[in-house]
């Protein structure tokens, strides 16, 4: 066998020297493979804003929904069916959700505007151990109140000006004493939003990281009140067991645990809440319950077991659904990437074909100089793979191209909307491994036939061509 | 004593084509050619005579019958050790020189080298055979630019590279005016006086015979032993 830098060089060589043949066996891998690594790189970028968004091995478990007559008979979401839930092996963890299941609303100023919101039906609790993995807020995310921390009496007309701390505390009105303030946090759907919807069309400041938002603008920014028991809505029906009253609440920061759309405050301040407004059942009956599963996989066997138990069912997840079509998608997609590639190793194995006929002769003289049939194999298969490493290099040149011509595009003539990502590509070194990869093994194939045949001429017969 | 035969051939037979177009070229012919012979093979185009050089430089393959040259038994001879032979034992010149366009001089030359794992001092042996046939300072010139004469002395530099026991010219001097021609029959002669290398020569040319030390004619695929050089009327070519 000849050895691998005369291999190499004979290679070379032989393609340098027949431009119009590369090009020709080149062009459709080029364009097959720049396919490939653009749309494999789109998908990968979509997935990670997706699954950054909607975590897939963390689901939220619901109650049926049933009614009569306009009376709802759901079945209830209560600490035994959490406890159930925890007892499933695929289960790591099993968190209630409640929301707040009266009227209430949010209002104070923000940027010098008076500023009113729904609170109720916006807003529930969540564990405060369920952020515990989230530094930004985890320190601040606290049901201070369980925890007896009131402070000294104050003058509700000072306001926080009464309380030592003024940043997180405030007087409350009923009991004229310092407490601290309900921690809030919110998701990062709702700061997008803002930013691409509200920010602009209410004049308000653009928020990037809400912790350098509030570094720079100071902590007072992010207070509000909200008012128990109050709504915005007229007509409400329910009959509340209490008289309505304030709390002071501080927004604290941005954390994907919090309520999609809504906000979200440590789940005993709405246990309490709840119990004062809406009576005891109310503060015993979750609204969800979200499952975190030992990893991606086991949400099969999981939603299985679902479907099996009558009580509970899956909430309808977007990530979910979003996650399958951007998976058919993506199978699309590389199907028309590998027919390009396909089809141009067809192409490649027609010009290897005729040029292995056209280079019979010099396929003689190198037998006859002591080439054998394995040597002659790996110079046409050689040829083929430098083919298709040139064209993998090419084509991924030509998809980062294409990526940066997308990424100016989208920025210069599409609109900003939640979660648009900057660069709509996400190249990882692997995309180009396999791009490269691939091309060289579709045109391997693609000239192993004529190889074959380059490899079988019998010398003589191949010397005889003049 | 007899020196140890160079090749072997016994009952060798040959056809092209199936059917109705088959075409007997080798019938069952035999040969001994002794090491450091130079042998003349002559007769009529289509006698086989190029054929019975393909088969012998394994070039081609035999329908039948026992060859055997320079120790290696053909029909036990896998592929790869074959091309290990041509490459390092056996060289070849063609009537149309068979020189890669693409290479320069020393680049023919040194080709069998590319097959060769152990090769040395490749281009410096490529430049030593090029000055042998009188190229030296032709090296890094491309076939294109050379005459017919030195075109095939770059074919015999190219054959010599590897200092072959035994020399395979099909119609050297096919190609090659009368004066080269001589020119080229000389260096033959003195190649194989000189070094030892056992030669065969298929030819029409007169005067390779009369350096011959044994002329072989072939007609019809079997061959005629003609005693002495010069004694034997080549007919056309081969």
């Amino acid at each position: 066998m000849m050895p691998a830098r005369n291999l190499s060089s004979m290679v070379a060589g032989n393609t340098v020297r027949s431009p119009r043949h590369f090009v020709f066996s080149a062009i459709g891998v080029v364009i097959g493979i720049g396919a490939f690594v653009f749309f494999l790189a789109g998908v990968l970028r979509v997935q990670s804003v997706l699954f950054s968004v909607f975590p897939l091995e963390e689901v939220e478990v619901i109650a049926p929904h049933t009614s009569i007559a306009g009376k709802n008979l759901s079945q209830k979401l209560t600490q035994e069916t959490v406890d159930l839930i925890k007892r499933r092996p695929e289960v790591k963890d099993a968190l209630p959700r409640m929301t707040l299941q009266f009227p209430a609303v949010g209002f104070g100023k923000f940027e010098g505007q008076e500023i009113r919101f729904e609170v109720g039906g916006f807003t529930d609790g969540i564990p405060t151990s369920y952020v515990g993995d989230d530094p930004k807020v985890s320190d601040r995310f606290l049901d201070n109140d369980a925890a007896g921390v009131i402070g000294p009496a104050c003058k509700p007309e000072l306001g926080s000006k009464g309380c030592p701390d003024r940043a997180w505390q405030y007087c409350d009105k009923v009991d004229q004493r310092c407490h601290a303030r309900i921690p809030v946090i919110v998701s990062p759907t709702v700061l997008e939003l803002y930013n691409t919807q509200v920010a602009q069309s209410h004049g308000l400041p653009h928020i990037g990281a809400m912790e350098q938002f509030i570094a720079e603008r100071g902590r007072e920014r992010m207070h509000f009140t909200i008012g128990l028991g109050d709504t915005m809505v007229a007509g409400s029906n329910l009959a509340m067991t209490a008289a309505h009253r304030e709390v002071g609440a501080i927004m604290i920061g941005v954390s994907k645990k919090a309520k999609r759309v809504g906000l979200t405050v440590p789940i005993g301040y709405v246990e309490r809440w709840n119990r004062e407004f809406a009576g005891e059942a109310a503060s015993k009956e979750f609204s969800s319950i979200v499952v975190t599963l030992r990893d991606k996989d086991r949400l099969a066997p999981f939603t299985k077991w679902l479907q099996d138990e009558p009580r509970l069912k899956l909430e309808d997840s977007l990530g979910e659904q979003f996650g399958t079509v951007v998976f058919v998608i993506t199978i699309v997609l590389l199907a028309i990437s590998f027919v390009i590639v396909g089809i141009s190793a067809i192409n490649i194995a027609h010009n290897f074909f005729m040029q292995v006929t056209e280079r019979r002769r010099e396929i003689g003289i190198l037998r006859a100089v002591g080439a054998s049939q394995r040597d002659v194999l790996m110079i046409v298969l050689g040829e083929a793979a430098l083919i298709g490493l040139v064209s993998g290099v090419l084509g991924s040149v030509v998809a980062v191209g294409g990526s940066l011509f997308v990424d100016w595009a989208s920025a210069a003539f599409v609109p900003d909307f939640p979660f648009k990502p900057a660069s709509w590509f996400d190249f990882e070194w692997w995309i180009f491994a396999q791009g490269i990869g691939f091309s060289v093994l579709f045109c391997v194939v693609g000239g192993w036939l004529p190889a074959r045949k380059a490899a079988q001429m019998e010398p003589a017969a191949a010397l005889a061509q003049n | 004593m007899a020196p140890d035969p160079v090749i072997q051939l016994e009952r060798v037979t040959k056809s092209y084509g199936d059917g109705a177009g088959k075409t007997q070229v080798l019938r069952g012919v035999s040969l001994d050619v002794p090491r450091g012979e130079l042998l003349a093979l002559v007769g009529q185009s289509g006698s086989g005579k190029s054929t019975l050089l393909n088969i012998v430089g394994g070039l081609d393959k035999a329908d039948a019958g026992a060859i055997r040259v320079l120790g290696h038994d053909y029909g036990a001879t896998r592929e790869p050790a074959l091309a290990r032979l041509r490459n390092a034992k056996i060289g070849f010149v063609f009537q149309a020189f068979n020189l890669l366009d693409h290479l320069t001089c020393v680049g023919n030359v040194t080709l069998p080298a590319s097959f060769d794992r152990g090769a040395r001092d490749v281009d410096k042996r490529g430049r030593e055979a090029l000055g042998r046939v009188g190229l030296g300072d032709h090296a890094l010139r491309k076939p294109s630019e050379l005459s017919g004469g030195q075109k095939q002395r770059v074919a015999i530099a190219r054959a010599l590279f590897n200092r072959p026991e035994l020399l395979l010219c099909d119609e050297p001097t096919g190609n090659l005016d009368s004066a080269t021609g001589h020119e080229v029959i000389e260096f033959f002669r003195e190649l194989n006086q000189k070094d030892g290398v056992t030669l065969i020569i298929v030819t029409h040319e007169r005067r390779m015979s009369t350096i011959a030390q044994r002329v072989i004619t072939m007609r019809d695929g079997q061959i005629v032993e003609g005693d002495q050089a010069g004694n034997e009327d080549t007919g056309g070519p081969a």
